[in-house]
């Protein structure tokens, strides 16, 4: 796995635009977007972003980190997901 | 617009004609012999169906308790109960037969076993919890299941998309189930299904679609929590029904609505939906509540997420028909 910020989040894109959204947007979503008041992931979704971010780069997420600050934006991933690396 | 503690109090019996007159105008207005109605045992269902005899009259309104292997027993009994309070006449069905032709607890078990195999369904209980309450703990919603033998925690675990996805479809079976004994007998009577889902569950989508939501017409959907407690003490409702924990009643191992969806009291909830529904100033919810502005936040957050994702459940189907 990399240690590589970009390629945290070009990952996370990426995965967010094949799986939540229907057409380009993903240009429209910053890094700081929350994903929950922007409407792009419901609860189920939280799900599929633990599996894959789990997966993906090779880390648990245990029941207290799966929080907003941790998960609610690529920024709020990207750092969370270093922090464990 | 007012908030305050009492925003949510009523005239009882004001609303309680405006409730008979929807009934009556519905069934009139369809050309319906009256109503069914499955009673759950719970508060709500009893409420209705109270409602429902003070509109028809209790000829013209017939009971379901439909209850299934893993109900609360209790449910049953309450159940009965209130039909025969309300002096109408009910038939009790189980359902377990159908769930088990369609394979419901087959399906069910069988992704819980790949998670503990150990576990033993005619001997351990099992249920479904999201993280606690939200208002003392920021958190994301995620699902949990709980494994016991009656004495000890034998499992906990966080599910995966596909586990809970996979034990919600063939759980939901059992509100599906229900719904056709209502519209079978509704069909063969000529009446309506009346439905009991109240204002918290019907905005962030706690309800089954063709399940619990599949029925002809809601007489409480308007109604906040705190307002059924009202009137079921207006007309009498069984205490032990009114103070009965608000429960889905789906899985062996009791769960409360609280534990199950809202992660706070329905007093709470409902204080939350209203001012979120008619746009309450921050500080003032902070103020009334008594609550933190964080606090506030994520639970406004939660409703607002809830609401758009169920948006769907409460719709009909979208098509490319232009109605006139």
């Amino acid at each position: 796995m990399s240690n590589n910020g970009n390629d945290i989040k070009g990952k996370m894109r990426e995965f967010v635009k094949n799986n939540f959204l229907y057409s380009s947007e993903i240009e429209d979503i910053s890094d700081i977007d929350s994903f929950i008041d922007r409407g792009i992931i419901d609860s189920t979704g939280v799900l599929e972003l633990i599996d894959f971010i789990e997966e993906t780069f090779g880390i648990s997420i245990e029941n207290d980190e799966v929080v907003p600050e941790n998960l609610d934006s690529f920024q709020n991933i990207e750092r969370f997901v270093r922090s464990k690396l | 617009m007012e908030f305050n503690k009492n925003v949510l109090y009523m005239n009882s019996e004001n609303e309680v004609e405006r409730i008979i007159g929807f009934i009556r105008n519905n069934v009139v207005e369809r050309k319906k012999e009256g109503l069914v109605i499955g009673l759950s045992g719970g508060i709500d269902s009893a409420l209705v169906s109270a409602l429902c005899v003070r509109a028809l009259g209790k000829e013209k309104v017939f009971g379901l308790v439909l209850p299934e292997k893993e109900s609360n027993p209790v449910s049953r009994d309450y159940a009965e109960i209130h039909a025969k309070a309300l002096g109408i006449r009910y038939e009790v069905n189980e359902i377990t037969r159908e769930l088990e032709a369609f394979g419901a607890y087959e399906k069910r078990d069988s992704i819980i076993m790949d998670l503990y195999p150990e576990y033993l369904p005619d001997k351990h209980r099992i249920k479904i919890t999201l993280p606690g309450n939200i208002l003392e703990k920021d958190g994301l919603n995620f699902f949990s299941l709980t494994i016991d033998d009656g004495k000890k925690v034998l499992f906990f675990e966080r599910l995966k998309k596909h586990q809970i996805n996979g034990i919600f479809a063939a759980t939901d079976l059992k509100q599906r189930t229900r719904m056709m004994h209502l519209y079978y007998n509704a069909e063969r009577m000529n009446r309506l299904v009346c439905g009991t889902t109240n204002r918290p569950e019907t905005l962030q989508g706690y309800f089954v679609k063709c399940g619990d939501g599949g029925v002809d017409m809601e007489p409480i959907a308007h109604l906040y929590k705190t307002q059924v407690y009202q009137l079921s003490r207006h007309l009498g409702i069984p205490p032990e029904i009114i103070d009965r924990q608000p429960s889905p009643d789906t899985f062996n191992s009791q769960v409360g609505d609280e534990e199950f969806f809202f992660r706070m009291p329905y007093d709470k909830v409902d204080m939350f939906l209203y001012a979120w529904e008619h746009g309450i100033d921050m500080e003032e919810i902070c103020n009334v509540m008594d609550l933190s502005k964080s606090q506030v936040e994520r639970v406004l957050r939660d409703l607002t997420s809830k609401f758009r994702s169920t948006k769907h459940l409460r719709e009909l189907p979208p098509s490319l028909l232009a109605c006139r």
